[in-house]
């Protein structure tokens, strides 16, 4: 290996320095992340690092943490997750940083937890939000934001107060949509509703014709799609080719994004999506962080972004009440804390797991996503029920 | 319910028909497999969108642009790259025209990044009796059929075409006969890009273009020719007609992740039962 040389000299310079400058507790606290700054992943890692940034300004702004500055020690796992299980184990054994956050995306978190367990490290995971990795008896890593289960929460519960009766739910057949799907059925039919279609179809499909003609033939009053981008676009333009006419139809990840508009126009008039954070939501402060971030970065922040942020306000806050960094004790607080950032509520149950934290579902009204439900936090009344294609 | 997938399986087989055709006369000419037909189609379809995006032309329109642009891209890959391995072994030209595939993709990521984008023409249907008549879907069978229909005539009757089809069946009986064959190799790489720059540019009234969409079309033109018989033209028709009903119906009354899985074992028990394709082989 050519990098041995290079890293034992910088190991016997960091010895050096250490040895000559006092360990005192002015020195800043090192927070550790490895992030998906290149590769698959690198357009929504680089919106969570720039979330970890400004945390990272806001909470020294405020005179640091426990006294002492925060800074942020970031490395590029290029989206591998093997990547990044190398790099926390870097951080945890070479760097030596004082606390970790969570890298991007569930595949990510799920392989780099194995190291922070393995050291008792906590982890704040902004951005996991497959439900199995807090399941595992992990007793260091905390939710932040909703799991796919939830994403179609609200369609149903609107669908079930309307007193609709039979629903459809159909999945991309990945981790993230079959999760979503199969938290719809269990919900709807908690709520008494009937599902009277399932259907998953491959990643990458493109024909829909023959799965939206058998669920034209079931009639479902309501159609839940648990997809991406992708699918959400082609299963809406087939819906109108097939005049499929549910009285509700929603979508899960895709159906938030300005280029859904873009590119159905006025086809997605009346179309329901989730999303875990708008920047017009009313918590306090929100409008303000948008516009701070926007004069930081020069671009909008999407909601990795926020989760990011506040996922480091969530350790920050908790490391305060422990008056600590040690693991245990900020795992304590960790589980105790209830509290509301921009992003929404944070709470976690025994395991980490987020059980507070509310998908918002919008409709999209006049080229505008207008925000539903839930109640208290909505800002217009859903267009019920969807017009027949043909009526519009 | 039958009848709707019928006819949606009719109106996508003609798409798939055409598209396989050029496959299938530039394996019939030079016995080049274009591993690059997909991403030709997807180049196809990014004239269109950019036609229409920026000048506001009529999608249909542009469908003979599309065509004529494609005909050029074709026409220098044969000139530059793909001449030099018609007399290599299979295998050389799979590697080439991988790599162009891959090449084309990459370069498209590169200039047109992977963002969606999508030509919003005519949505919606035309509803008879209980069957819903998607209408982009029926603009571009009615758009497929014509071309395959020219393309047929073209090949049939002109001096051309009869020599496009002598080259195939004898190279060397069409020398000695006064063709010039690198001049048909040519034209017959530009016509095979043309048709699945049609496809392209017919598509993309109908799903979300990008970068990646052509990887696909490759596979499902290679099932067709296979399907109707390696170098015969009107194999590419059944070919065509016989996939997109096979896929339709097969998820109709399966599931749509099994229609698939019904494509390609059709592919096998053709291959192992008929091995010269349903119609068989090449014509002499």
């Amino acid at each position: 290996m050519t990098s041995k040389a290079p890293t034992a000299l910088a190991v016997a310079l960091a010895l050096a320095v250490g040895g000559v400058m006092p360990a005192t507790a002015q020195g800043p606290i090192r927070i550790g992340a490895s992030l998906s700054l290149t590769g698959t992943y690198a357009k929504l890692g680089k919106n969570q690092h720039e979330g970890y940034q400004l945390c990272e300004k806001e909470v020294n702004g405020k005179g640091g943490l426990l006294g002492r500055k925060v800074q942020f020690v970031v490395y590029d796992d290029q989206s591998l997750p093997a990547t990044a299980v190398r790099l926390y184990e870097k951080l945890i054994t070479e760097d030596k940083v004082d606390a970790i956050m969570g890298p991007y995306s569930s595949p990510v978190t799920e392989a780099a937890v194995n190291v922070t367990e393995k050291y008792k490290k906590v982890m704040v995971a902004p951005l996991a939000a497959t439900t199995s990795i807090f399941k595992k008896g992990r007793k260091y890593i905390f939710m932040v934001i909703s799991p796919a289960e939830v994403y179609l929460e609200g369609l149903v519960d609107m669908a079930a107060k309307r007193g609709l009766k039979t629903v459809a739910v159909v999945n991309e057949d990945t981790l993230f949509s079959k999760a979503a799907a199969s938290g719809a059925v269990e919900l709807a039919k908690k709520k008494g509703m009937q599902v009277v279609f399932t259907e998953a179809y491959p990643k990458g499909n493109t024909d829909f014709s023959a799965l939206l003609t058998k669920v034209k033939a079931a009639n479902p009053d309501v159609i839940a799609a648990a997809t991406y981008f992708d699918d959400a676009v082609a299963l809406t333009r087939q819906m109108k080719e097939l005049n499929v006419n549910p009285k509700m139809y929603g979508v899960t990840v895709g159906g938030d994004l300005p280029e859904f508009y873009d590119t159905l126009k006025q086809n997605a008039e009346y179309i329901y999506g989730a999303t875990q954070w708008e920047h017009t939501l009313p918590y306090a402060g929100n409008q303000e962080w948008f516009e701070s971030y926007k004069k930081e970065f020069a671009h909008d922040p999407s909601y990795h972004s926020a989760a990011g942020y506040a996922g480091c306000l969530v350790y920050a806050e908790a490391a305060k009440r422990a008056n600590s960094l040690d693991a245990d004790k900020v795992r304590e607080q960790l589980l105790k804390l209830e509290m509301r950032t921009i992003f929404g509520d944070y709470k976690v149950d025994a395991d980490g797991f987020q059980v507070a934290h509310k998908m918002v579902t919008f409709q999209w009204q006049k080229e505008k996503k207008v925000t539903v439900w839930p109640d208290d936090l909505s800002k217009g009344k859903p267009l019920f029920p969807t017009p027949a294609w043909t009526g519009r | 319910m039958l009848g709707q997938v019928i006819i949606s399986g009719i109106l996508s087989g003609a798409l798939y028909a055409m598209v396989a055709l050029g496959l299938g006369l530039i394996f019939g000419v030079m016995r080049v497999i274009n591993i690059a037909h997909g991403p030709l189609l997807m180049l196809g379809a990014y004239t269109t969108y950019f036609l229409y995006a920026h000048f506001g032309i009529n999608p249909l329109l542009t469908v003979p642009i599309a065509m004529a642009v494609l005909f050029v891209v074709g026409v220098l890959l044969q000139r530059g790259l793909v001449f030099r391995v018609v007399d290599a072994p299979e295998l050389s030209s799979l590697l080439l025209t991988f790599g162009i595939s891959i090449m084309l993709v990459n370069l498209a990521q590169l200039a047109f990044t992977s963002d969606l984008r999508a030509v919003e023409y005519i949505t919606g249907s035309w509803l008879v009796g209980g069957l819903a008549l998607s209408k982009p879907r029926m603009i571009a069978f009615v758009f497929a059929a014509a071309v395959t229909a020219l393309s047929f005539l073209v090949l049939k009757f002109t001096r051309l075409g009869k020599a496009i089809r002598a080259t195939s069946q004898s190279r060397e009986v069409a020398m000695v006969c006064g063709v010039d064959v690198g001049r048909i190799h040519m034209l017959t790489f530009g016509f095979a890009s043309a048709l699945a720059a049609a496809g392209g540019a017919l598509l993309a009234v109908i799903v979300a273009i990008q970068p990646e969409m052509g990887g696909v079309w490759t596979f499902k033109s290679f099932l067709v020719i296979v399907l109707g018989g390696a170098g015969n033209y009107p194999g590419a028709l059944v070919g065509g007609l016989l996939l997109g009903l096979v896929e339709q119906v097969a998820s109709l009354f399966l599931t749509t992740q099994l229609s698939e899985v019904v494509a390609y074992v059709l592919l096998v028990l053709v291959l192992l039962v008929r091995p010269s394709g349903l119609l068989g082989g090449r014509q002499t």
